[in-house]
């Protein structure tokens, strides 16, 4: 049984993950409807060097999750339902606000998608910087300053004394989102979280950021939650890719192995949506002509070399809110109707939870793996 | 940024030359005119009475008897710091006097043959004495033209009543009111079978007397003022066409006394008063509009909304009202003086407060006046939280879900620090708009309260100089109001470039 099997068969774990989302369930407080559940039951992990994305279509989850990690969620109308996110160890969700503190900007920063509205438009680039650095590093302000400068260095500001003083709306938005990053990066945080960080950005400026974040990623050993939507992006920066849809995993894998050979129809959905230069095709097909069509509903064997296949692959259903008309298997009698269930070693797939799969509960996704892994031939 | 400042004043000119003129005419258009604040009480009055006369000679004396723009420009004259024409003295009061106008020639020089002009040569006393002989000429000067203002309105009575004797096609000719205008009458022959033709020379030839008179005294006054009795106001540009001086907002006619004056003695009331409510409106809304801001929809929220907004809603003449009647009545709390400034004898007092040998209290000027403004400011200031608050409140929740509070919040940066130095930072721009607002509202006073209070502050000023038409305070008011209200536009837009580094005047 391959749920059983240790995951380390795959890929030895060389290290810790910095951070481990277990099970973490998020609601909201709609008002007078019933609560809103942004984030139902979602497990990652985060690896040092390691690259996560976090990928789905708006409102799936993914920057619930990613704040829920720095408590920026505002309790209320927010609420932790049930999970942990251990952060190196500790529960950030336990933490108290004064804790949060020192660990927000300090240990795990964050970038936005909006760099255009995401600096203070009343403070110059250099005080920003500076206000970061003054809260988690023991240092004068003078020191603060060539901290400051160092940081706009290493992300490819030029000029960045003179710089310093300078507004946000001096700069264009590809600099802006330079700036954010010196500003994440400036008190050298072991976990980056990337919420579309090139959304706002054009293409040409979208490489150049991506490959910075890369850069600074592999000199620091800093593990990214890299948030988005552009498979593109994911395809050229992963390491690990987890599908997200209705506050749900619905699929977590290594990136080619994902990009190879998706397995659960929503996935397969969205790699048909993505136009290919070199298949003609009348028109695309769209994610919802995808999870309609029952046929999509039975998994593929996960393919890959050398994967054992788990036995139970046939009798597996892969979860969807509103499956086609008898798709949807006879279901475990309590709980959830979803599970995450391990199909592979290295690939979960979200599933409907039968009593089969309730009785042989997968462990939660943790893959420490690196594309250079793949490419120097160790996966 | 200097460049910009500087095409804001030059644009202020029009500006202030646009509001004090259509202040002018508004006060031109009112029943009665410019000059109803002169009209002499008292009904009805017979054409002939020395009522007319009085009330032509006062508007000579105001030059209201000009076309308005003519008595506008005249005002406008006055107001701008460069004079042009023979510079006004300065008595050590700091009065000023005009040189002597000139004087009209007496109507109907084609009917009645004027006398020759008088050419008054005069040689003035210099050193001592100099002050007392141009105060007696001027004195005398206009005594005359007092007089000879009396025959030409008495002339011109005279003539109407002559010309309702000679009947068409002359009689058509006359006003609606029934006064004639000499000018009209240019082809009228005298006719000595007129049986008022005998009364009409005789006006004609007193008339003439008297303007011979008022002429040769102006004359005289004129040489002696020229001879300069008192120092020369302001600042010479070319001599006798151009100079600089301070504006002048002239005489009430209410009071015959400056306008300047009375502002010098209401001003400081107000702006005390408004001193003390402006920071104590502020320091209590901006706070509270913060922490509804912080807890929005929490019970500080919903509640300090509702108290303020209830106090909004409260008239200040009901609040004035009440206050008197139950704070000052002595029959009921007696806590406060029911009017005015000062008690009576405060003049006496000393300035500070002290126990004197036998151990009585005396309260002193300044604890005294404080006392008497309690229920002033209380009144000025209870309506004021509610929308300073609620504006507040609203910038700092626009401001709140901005990205880059989130980029703070992620950042580390200690709740507090978010609220004070990200949200209220960049919710300033629409305080200051409120901010700039104040000093204009110092200036002008409050009617209502100073009227319920009976405090003698710029609101009553302009309250009774409207009562009484009094055309130089009204004047003097809206101009200084107007003024100040540009110049407070323009901090504002100063304090825009300060507040927020995006707005630039470059």
């Amino acid at each position: 049984m391959l749920s059983t099997a240790p995951n380390a068969a795959a890929s030895p774990a060389r290290t810790q993950p910095i951070l481990s989302v277990q099970d973490l369930a998020v609601s909201f407080d709609n008002g007078s409807g019933p609560r809103v559940q942004a984030v139902a039951g979602v497990s990652m992990t985060v690896h040092p060097n390691q690259t996560l994305a976090v990928v789905g279509e708006s409102g799936c989850g993914k920057s619930v999750t990613a704040m829920s990690t720095m408590q920026l969620i505002p309790r209320p109308p927010g609420r932790f339902d049930r999970g942990n996110i251990l952060f190196e160890g500790r529960n950030v969700l336990s933490l108290s606000e004064r804790e949060m503190l020192s660990i927000r900007g300090g240990k795990i920063a964050m970038i936005f998608q909006e760099p255009m509205t995401s600096l203070n438009p009343v403070y110059t680039i250099g005080d920003q910087i500076m206000e970061a650095i003054l809260l988690h590093q023991k240092v004068g302000a003078e020191q603060a300053w060539s901290i400051a400068i160092q940081a706009m260095k290493d992300v490819g500001i030029p000029k960045a004394e003179e710089r310093m003083k300078a507004y946000p709306h001096q700069f264009s938005g590809g600099m802006r989102q330079r700036v954010m990053i010196a500003m994440a990066l400036a008190c050298q945080p072991t976990l980056l979280l990337a919420d579309e960080p090139t959304t706002a950005l054009d293409v040409t400026i979208q490489a150049q950021i991506l490959e910075l974040l890369r850069e600074l990623q592999r000199s620091r050993g800093m593990g990214i939650m890299l948030i988005t939507h552009n498979l593109g992006v994911v395809a050229e920066n992963a390491d690990v890719v987890c599908v997200m849809y209705a506050g749900r995993v619905v699929e977590y894998a290594r990136v080619f192995e994902l990009f190879d050979n998706p397995l659960h129809p929503y996935t397969r959905g969205l790699f048909n949506s993505i136009p290919l230069l070199t298949a003609r095709k009348h028109r695309l097909t769209t994610v919802e002509e995808v999870v309609k069509d029952a046929q999509q509903f039975t998994l593929p064997p996960p393919g890959g070399g050398g994967l054992e296949v788990d036995a139970r692959l046939g009798t597996l259903v892969p979860w969807w809110p509103e499956p086609p008309a008898g798709v949807k298997p006879a279901l475990a009698q309590e709980g959830d109707e979803y599970a995450l269930v391990q199909v592979a070693p290295t690939r979960w797939v979200g599933c409907f939870k039968t009593a089969e799969v309730a009785a042989h509960p997968s462990p939660a996704p943790d893959l420490d793996y690196r594309r250079e892994d793949y490419q120097s031939g160790n996966a | 940024m200097v460049n910009y400042l500087i095409r804001r004043l030059c644009l202020m000119v029009p500006t202030i030359l646009g509001i004090t003129f259509m202040v002018f005419m508004l006060l031109a258009l009112a029943p009665g005119g410019i000059g109803a604040g002169l009209s002499v009480a008292g009904g009805q009055m017979s054409d002939t009475s020395k009522a007319a006369q009085m009330q032509a000679y006062l508007e000579d004396r105001y030059g209201l008897n000009d076309p308005v723009v003519v008595q506008y420009a005249r005002w406008l004259g006055r107001i701008s710091p460069v004079k042009f024409g023979e510079r006004d003295l300065r008595m050590p009061t700091g009065d000023r006097i005009a040189a002597p106008r000139d004087i009209a020639e007496p109507p109907m020089g084609w009917a009645f043959a004027l006398p020759a002009k008088p050419e008054v040569v005069f040689t003035p006393t210099l050193g001592e004495g100099q002050v007392d002989e141009f105060k007696k000429l001027q004195r005398d000067a206009e005594g005359a033209r007092r007089s000879y203002i009396g025959a030409v309105r008495f002339f011109k009575d005279t003539l109407a009543d002559y010309v309702r004797e000679a009947g068409a096609p002359w009689i058509s000719k006359l006003e609606p009111k029934g006064g004639a205008e000499p000018d009209k009458f240019r082809d009228l022959a005298i006719q000595d079978s007129n049986p008022k033709a005998a009364a009409l020379k005789t006006a004609a030839a007193d008339m003439h007397l008297k303007w011979a008179k008022a002429e040769e005294t102006r004359q005289r006054a004129h040489i002696a003022f020229r001879a300069k009795p008192y120092p020369e106001s302001g600042i010479g540009i070319i001599p006798g066409l151009v100079s600089l001086d301070t504006p002048d907002l002239g005489v009430a006619f209410s009071k015959n006394r400056p306008v300047w004056d009375l502002i010098a003695a209401a001003l400081p009331v107000t702006l005390l008063i408004n001193a003390i409510a402006f920071p104590i409106s502020y320091l209590i809304a901006i706070p509270t509009g913060i922490l509804a801001s912080v807890r929005r929809g929490g019970w500080f929220d919903v509640g300090s909304g509702l108290a303020f907004l209830s106090l909004y809603s409260i008239p200040t003449v009901l609040a004035g009202v009440f206050a008197i009647g139950f704070l000052a009545n002595k029959q009921y709390l007696g806590l406060f003086p029911v009017s005015g400034l000062h008690a009576s004898g405060a003049e006496n007092y000393t300035f500070l407060p002290y126990f004197d040998a036998a151990g009585t209290w005396h309260e002193g000027w300044l604890l005294d006046t404080l006392w008497h403004i309690v229920l002033p400011i209380l009144c000025l200031v209870y309506t004021s939280f509610a929308v300073l608050s609620k504006q507040t409140r609203a910038a700092m929740l626009e401001n709140f879900n901005a990205d880059y509070v989130r980029t703070a919040k992620a950042k580390g940066v200690s709740r507090k620090d978010v609220v004070m130095q990200h949200v209220f930072r960049n919710s300033l721009l629409p305080l200051i708009t409120m901010f700039v607002g104040i000093f204009p509202a110092m200036l002008a006073g409050s009617v209502v309260i100073e009227r319920i209070f009976t405090v003698p502050g710029m609101g009553s000023l302009i309250l009774e100089a409207i009562d009484l038409r009094d055309r130089e305070i009204i004047l003097a008011n809206t101009f200084m109001i107007a003024c100040v209200n540009l110049l407070a536009l323009l901090l504002a837009d100063i304090l825009y470039a300060v507040a927020d580094p995006r707005v630039s005047y470059e």
